[in-house]
């Protein structure tokens, strides 16, 4: 394990943030950081890079503890933390140049990063010139300056264009693939569904699931199919009196039905005994899904 | 540690704050000596009426020399609040900016941090008083001359030129031990918040506080006074004294330093407990 943290606490003023979360981060993974706004995510990341402090709990990486041992415990992290600010009135290269300077490593790196990020050409700029993609991606490069074991990326996406978050997915599996651990914790769901070979949701600052990607989607109470049914009306009036289907909606002319796993079958010969005629059946159960079941669960719990 | 220090020191010169300051001190110090220029020929002629009859004085009485002494007691209340824009920045422009999130999260300690902060801080503080000397000895020397200082203090002090120099020096370096503890102070109170201003006004506001004690002349001031750390601002003067007051100047400089490690004490308390959520 890569990252762990153990019966971690965190309270500001009365409200508890971040609640006993204990997490498990296995070396080599893509790990996604998944919960709502308020939830404690931030609060989280935070606390593994010693930003804040604690009330209870450690973070250990590579089993040194982060509370104890800031200087090794942190010295194979790389992390780009909500926003990418840096000091404006310097260049792209200055900015990493002092960055180097505290990793004590060195400004070899610097050109390489850069190119990295595609930045190689407005590295002279200065960063108040930059846009907010630009900007974003030189909050990546800092990350990998000082050539990180574990990255810890807070909303690496936000903000960004369809084109730049692609950019970035495919900058993060190319690091994965050189061996780079990944925390990532993003609101989009479908990006974290790409990339992300682990993931954990956590709620009201606790943990409400966590694991491997495949297996709790497979495992999901809820199933999420699309049906290509005629007549589209006549089957959605009949699927939406069942008692046991929770929704079914219309969208480009399919029905996405959202319905226990074991009650598939019984779709189709509900719609064939209603002389609906079925033409495909095709499983949609996503990230999404998992995700507002096990938030939407918790708040009618909380 | 000289990269982290450098490092600060390339913030302080990125911020336009840092150099008011030296522009302050660059127009009015020839505006200033300038005035002399002009109007100091009736001090002159005041001064070679009083002590033309019992002294020889070498030069022009009024000089550099003398000119920079009247500026240092003139400005002397004036400086902490030109060492402060950037002392108040130096912790605090980190927070506002959202850039702890990109140092504090490296492999380098706080505490590394926090001294590179402090150490650059006074740097600054110190090439401060060292410019307001270029431009008052410098500047001077060229615009009014230099000869032997005359200085009024409890009776007559001449100093030839020689010696002007060295005192001048001296009183130079405990004017920069001074204001280092001013910059200490408000770089304490920046090591508190996220806005860089808030540390200049609680500092200066402390100075106020410490200037208006001294000058009322109540008993229970009186009885503060020994226990507020601007007593002690004066120690400069002391390098215009014959014989120089060494015993005063030393418990003068301890107390200071008591405070300013009180002051460098809580920054650190404050600093690495401090939870950084900007």
């Amino acid at each position: 394990m890569i990252l762990k943290t153990i019966n971690l606490s965190k309270s500001f003023g009365s409200r508890k943030a971040v609640d006993n979360l204990s997490l498990t981060i296995p070396e080599g993974s893509v790990f996604g950081f998944l919960g709502p706004n308020g939830s404690g995510k931030s609060t989280t990341i935070r606390m593994m890079t010693d930003l804040i402090r604690p009330d209870a709990g450690e973070v250990f990486i590579q089993g040194k503890s982060v509370q104890q041992n800031h200087q090794k415990a942190l010295v194979n992290v790389g992390s780009f933390i909500e926003r990418a600010d840096f000091y404006k009135h310097l260049s792209a290269k200055t900015n990493l140049e002092m960055l180097a300077r505290m990793d004590g490593k060195g400004f070899d790196n610097i050109p390489v990063v850069l190119e990295r990020v595609g930045l190689s050409d407005r590295a002279n700029d200065k960063v108040k010139h930059y846009s907010h993609g630009m900007r974003q991606r030189l909050g990546i490069a800092q990350a990998l300056l000082a050539k990180p074991k574990l990255l810890i990326l807070d909303e690496p996406t936000n903000g960004l264009d369809p084109q730049g978050m692609k950019k970035i997915r495919n900058l993060l599996r190319e690091l994965n693939n050189e061996g780079i651990t990944i925390f990532i914790s993003s609101h989009l769901l479908d990006e974290v569904q790409k990339i992300c070979s682990h993931v954990a949701i956590i709620h009201l600052g606790q943990l409400i699931i966590s694991g491997k990607m495949d297996e709790l989607i497979s495992e999901s109470e809820l199933f999420t199919t699309e049906l290509r049914v005629n007549p589209l009306e006549k089957a959605k009036s009949i699927l939406e009196s069942q008692d046991w289907i929770h929704k079914c909606d219309e969208r480009h002319g399919s029905l996405f039905v959202n319905v226990s796993p074991g009650k598939i079958s019984e779709i189709t010969t509900l719609l064939i005994q209603n002389e609906c005629k079925v033409n495909a059946i095709i499983p949609k159960t996503s990230l999404e899904d998992l995700y507002l079941s096990k938030t939407e669960s918790t708040e009618s719990h909380t | 540690m000289i990269g982290l220090i450098y490092n600060e020191l390339l913030k302080i010169t990125g911020r336009w704050r840092s150099y008011i300051g030296f522009i302050g001190i660059a127009i009015l110090m020839p505006l200033i000596l300038w005035g002399f220029s002009y109007g100091g020929g009736e001090i002159h002629d005041e001064y070679a009426s009083q002590l033309g009859d019992s002294f020889i004085v070498v030069g022009s009485i009024f000089n550099a020399f003398l000119a920079t002494y009247i500026v240092m007691n003139a400005f002397w209340i004036h400086m902490p609040f030109l060492v402060t824009l950037a002392a108040g920045d130096a912790v605090a422009a980190e927070g506002a900016a959202g850039t702890f999130r990109i140092i504090l999260t490296r492999s380098t300690s706080r505490l590394k941090i926090l001294f590179a902060k402090l150490f650059a801080t006074w740097i600054y503080t110190a090439v401060l008083i060292l410019f307001l000397a270029f431009m008052c000895l410098g500047i001077g020397s060229l615009w009014l001359g230099t000869g032997d200082l005359i200085v009024f203090d409890k009776g007559i002090l001449i100093l030839d030129q020689g010696e002007a120099w060295i005192r001048m020096a001296l009183s130079f370096g405990l004017a920069i031990l001074v204001m280092c503890v001013v910059s200490t102070l408000c770089f304490m109170f920046s090591s508190m918040v996220n806005n860089g201003i808030g540390p200049i006004v609680g500092s200066i506001f402390l100075i106020v506080i410490g200037y208006i004690i001294m000058a009322i002349p109540i008993e229970m001031f009186e009885k503060m006074e020994p226990y507020i750390f601007v007593t002690y601002f004066d120690v400069w003067q002391h390098a215009f004294r014959d014989p120089i007051p060494w015993d005063r100047i030393g418990k003068s400089l301890g107390i200071l330093f008591l405070y300013t490690a009180s002051f460098i004490g809580v920054s650190i308390a404050v600093f690495l407990n401090r939870d950084i959520k900007s």
